[in-house]
């Protein structure tokens, strides 16, 4: 016995109503002035015990009907005993069943089918069948029970997707499932078996619990498959990667289109990897949508199309606070950020006393090339922009040196260190390269130092670099919801030559990314696979699939963490951290079409056979009946007592209503 | 008294509460009750409750001069008083309970309205018979009183009195009867016209004094007949008209339990009046007065 909608056994507490109501009868009977109650006295309690007593019967009455109510509408399921079957003595057959996107072949997908009508229709008589269909992931298509009928029709709401069988995966998933099937266990896998779909490990495609296997091939002798492998971008331009197998030696027209608009048009020649360049693209801010479209008759259309997202964002403006607009520390910056791949940002040097305060707000990040220049008004906007989640990398230049407190930091500095290494340069000796900050910059004990700021570290700072004399290179220190990085040396070039080092390009970038705190996105998919809607932080929104759609519930866009996806192209994502695009794009491995080698399939089979583990008889639950729905006899009863208490209540009610004195 | 010109029949109709009920003036009820209990009294010297004259006295200093025979004086110039049959000289005072219990019965009359109908008869009967008449309400305190007087017009006085007294509140007897003890002087009549519903150990520690005192006593124990014979066929919340208290019932101890209950109050109430030589009479509001004016004429006729 179970429940459909448990919930409306809550209704059960409207019980309490006619408990209440029967209370309310016994005080409630009809009021008569009487000239003296002083000869009634005794006879209240012995009537009060007789009142309850009688009307008990339509109490129950009541109550059952409520209940019966409440049982009616929570739908209860019975399942008869004789459908619980014991153990199939002729055990179990599943069908696995490829549906990834190298079954969209011509003809393949219908063999596929053939092949599980024959795998159902062969199994033993008395056999219990399930039959799944496999890609990226694992689906029950019918349930476990000895109807065929029921199994073959199953198989006619099976289509190849977009998404890769991996059939290690696979093999686990059914595996698990298989320990809890009546045993043997003969498992059909019915697949146009891919060389590709293979794991990297043999042992990942045998299980413990599948007594047998046997694998059904649906490809036929299909070759010549064209497929576009990638997109690449570069400097303005894009080239694609088209691979052509099987084909011999023909050609194949590719054609770039560019938010729809078209970008030209090249020729590929087969067999082999051809790469294609598109240059002079016209792109517009923000994302762009790069479509390439191969025109080629072969056998899998669904790898001739590759989507990508090509992102246009203008560099952002990040002040340099400085006391020279034309001096060298903003030459070396520029040029280290204009040097980023990304071109995120671009330096916009504003003198210290011109500075306007108020529109820190607008950026995310701020350089300082000498914290020793700035004034207590721009010191406390700093401070509060930094605490207020902001970015802050700043350098101490010569005007630092004469103070004897960091500015923003209070660290104490001691002037006696200035100029101590004069006679020899110091190198950077010990860094932190598990930092995000450091971790992906190199050659940094190339660097000579001459001169530093001697900056005491607190115990609220982090060290990320010494010089090999001990004394604290670059410091950071989180202030609030921000952070601030300070390297204890100018940008001049006449302390140090950092500024002219190549690991001076690496750190700015790197800085720039950690100090913006924007992480980078993934904008291209494999078909299958999972899009975090958290990557910055911010979890759901709301996805817009390729077709228009929308992916999430209402429920769902706030508190979704991830969604599937299973079609190929643009999917649109919009977050709490702004909008952007998603490429989905079929696995190049299902482009892959060789198939497995026999030798590796008998190896396969008959690891299966002698890897199942001795198998328990296992009772498990034909799920051949639907259970029987017991609402509509819930009501029937329930009529019958409210007809029994209409009847009790009115013999009740009789008296009562004739009962005036006389 | 058939040169009224009513008959005994019409006369007795007259003493019906249902007929009384539909004269608004008390004092017409109560001449009307007690002309036809007269009427259809059994005339007996033992009785000798009329007018008719029964002997002559010496005159004696300090009687009424009205009452000397003046045609005796006439005649043998001595001076005597013509003395009638019934004249007791004496008084009656009349307590009537006025509380809300006294408000419950009827159709055709309430225990109080009966009561008023009972205690104007009684004073108007006294009245005739020139005994001095007074009265009092009470139901927790005195509401109202009239000390006992045979002066002419003093009858009306006393009438007015029961006609204004209205049920309310609960009862106590040990006020009415306190004040009563302190005022009365002289021997005579007590009529207390009441339901009853109290303590009888209370009741009678108020009323023992006034018999020790020589007063004669009669308890007019007014009861309806719905409190008498209740009849009640389902249950039913009975609501006490002085205490709200409700205590609901069933019709089974209504028909068994509670008339058991009610003459055992009744004993009780009539045991207690005999031992101290007070007189207790029973009277249902469906019954005509006459039965009442009977038994306390004839309590009246063994005290003299």
């Amino acid at each position: 016995m179970s429940l459909l909608a448990p919930l409306f056994l809550a209704a059960l507490a409207a019980i309490a109503l006619p408990f209440w109501l029967h209370r309310l009868q016994t005080e409630s009977s009809d009021r008569k002035p009487f000239s003296s109650a002083m000869l009634l006295e005794t006879s209240e309690q012995r009537v009060h015990v007789r009142k309850k007593l009688k009307y008990f019967t339509l109490l129950a009455l009541r109550v059952l009907v409520l209940a019966l109510l409440a049982f009616a509408f929570a739908r209860p399921l019975w399942t008869s005993p004789d459908a619980l079957p014991g153990p199939a003595p002729e055990g179990t057959h599943v069908v696995m069943v490829d549906t990834s996107a190298s079954m969209g072949r011509s003809g393949v997908f219908d063999r596929a089918l053939a092949l599980a009508r024959d795998a159902i229709d062969t199994a033993p008589r008395g056999a219990l069948l399930q039959v799944f269909g496999a890609s990226a992931d694992l689906r029950e298509i019918s349930a476990l029970s000895s109807d065929r009928a029921d199994h073959r029709a199953a198989l006619g709401t099976l289509t190849a997707d977009a998404t890769r069988l991996d059939l290690g995966r696979a093999m686990a998933t059914i595996d698990r499932l298989a320990a809890s099937m009546p045993a043997p266990v003969t498992l059909h896998v019915i697949s146009d078996l891919q060389d590709s779909g293979l794991p990297v490990r043999f042992s990942d495609l045998v299980g413990q619990n599948i007594n047998a296997l046997r694998t059904h091939g649906a490809a036929g002798d299909e070759a010549g498959n064209w497929s576009i492998d990638s997109l690449r971008t570069a400097a303005g331009a894009v080239d694609v990667v088209v691979t052509a197998t099987g084909v011999g030696a023909a050609n194949a027209s590719v054609a770039l289109t560019v938010n729809g608009t078209s970008a030209g048009e090249r020729q590929a020649s087969g067999p082999g990897t051809t790469t294609l360049r598109f240059d002079g693209l016209t792109l517009e801010p923000g994302d762009n949508r790069l479509r390439a479209e191969l025109a080629a008759p072969d056998v899998l259309p669904i790898d001739n199309v590759r989507y990508h997202v090509l992102s246009n964002e203008p560099p952002a403006p990040i002040p340099l606070l400085t006391l020279d607009r034309g001096g060298l520390p903003v030459t070396y910056l520029s040029a280290a950020l204009h040097a980023d791949p990304r071109g995120a940002y671009r330096v916009a040097p504003a003198v210290i006393g011109d500075f306007d305060t108020r529109t820190l707000s607008r950026y995310r990040w701020v350089i300082v090339d000498d914290i020793g220049a700035i004034d207590a008004t721009l010191e406390t906007a700093l401070d509060e922009f930094v605490s207020a989640g902001g970015g802050l990398l700043a350098f101490a230049g010569q005007r630092s040196a004469s103070l004897t407190r960091m500015p923003l930091l209070g660290n104490e500095i001691s002037g006696a260190s200035i100029g101590l290494a004069a006679d020899r340069f110091l190198s950077v000796g010990q860094v932190d390269t598990a930092h995000p900050l450091l971790a992906d910059t190199a050659g940094w004990y190339a660097v000579n130092v001459s001169q530093t700021v001697p900056v005491r570290p607190a115990t609220a700072d982090q060290v990320l670099a010494r010089l090999d004399n001990g004394d604290p290179f670059i410091i950071e220190r989180r202030i609030g919801q921000g952070r601030m990085v300070l390297v204890a040396g100018g940008l001049e070039n006449q302390w140090n030559d950092l500024p002219i080092r190549p690991v001076f390009v690496s750190f700015m970038i790197e800085a720039a990314r950690y100090l913006s705190a924007v992480e980078q996105r993934q904008r291209e998919f494999a078909a299958g696979e999972l899009l975090p809607l958290a990557q910055a932080g911010a979890a759901s929104g709301q996805v817009v699939d390729p077709d228009g759609d929308n992916v999430l519930s209402l429920a769902d866009t706030t508190r979704a963490q991830r969604i599937n996806l299973r079609k190929i192209g643009f999917y649109e994502v919009y977050t709490r951290e702004g909008e952007y695009l998603v490429a989905v794009n079929t696995d190049p491995r299902e482009s892959l079409l060789a198939p497995i080698e026999a030798a590796t399939l008998e190896r396969w089979e008959a690891a299966m056979s002698s890897a199942a583990a001795p198998r328990r008889e296992t009772a498990v639950m034909e799920q051949q009946a639907p259970p029987y729905e017991l609402w509509h006899v819930l009501l029937f009863i329930l009529v019958l007592v409210l007809i029994t208490e209409s009847v009790l209540a009115n013999a009740y009610l009789a008296p009562r209503t004739s009962g005036e004195s006389t | 008294m058939a040169g009224l010109g009513v008959n005994r029949t019409t006369a007795r109709e007259l003493l019906q509460p249902e007929v009384l009920s539909r004269l608004k003036n008390l004092d017409l009820v109560a001449r009307s009750v007690v002309e036809g209990f007269l009427i259809g009294l059994h005339r007996s010297p033992r009785f000798g409750f009329s007018q008719e004259f029964a002997e002559y006295r010496t005159y004696n200093e300090g009687d009424d001069p009205r009452f000397i025979d003046w045609n005796v004086f006439a005649r043998s110039e001595r001076m005597v008083i013509k003395r009638f049959l019934g004249e007791t000289n004496s008084h009656l005072m009349l307590l009537l309970d006025a509380s809300a219990s006294m408000g419950f019965g009827g159709p055709p009359v309430t225990k109080l309205r009966y009561g008023q109908y009972l205690a104007a008869s009684l004073a108007y009967l006294a009245s005739r018979q020139h005994d001095a008449v007074g009265c009092m309400i009470f139901d927790e305190e005195v509401r109202d009183f009239r000390p006992p007087s045979s002066r002419a017009g003093k009858l009306q006085s006393v009438l007015h009195c029961i006609d204004a007294a209205e049920a309310r509140t609960g009862t106590k007897f040990e006020k009415p009867f306190d004040k009563f003890h302190e005022q009365s002087i002289r021997r005579g009549l007590v009529a207390v016209i009441s339901d009853f519903y109290c303590d009888i150990e209370h009741l009678f520690d108020a009323v023992r004094p006034l018999a020790w005192q020589g007063q004669d006593v009669v308890l007019f124990q007014v009861l309806d007949e719905q409190e008498l014979n209740p009849e009640f066929n389902a249950n039913v919340l009975l609501e006490d008209l002085e205490t709200g208290q409700a205590v609901e019932v069933a019709p089974e101890f209504m028909r068994d339990d509670y008339p058991a209950r009610m003459q055992a109050h009744i004993d009780n109430l009539s045991r207690a009046a005999s031992g101290i030589g007070a007189d207790h009479v029973l009277v249902n509001t469906r019954d005509s007065l006459d039965n009442a004016l009977r038994n306390y004429l004839l309590f009246r006729q063994r005290r003299q």
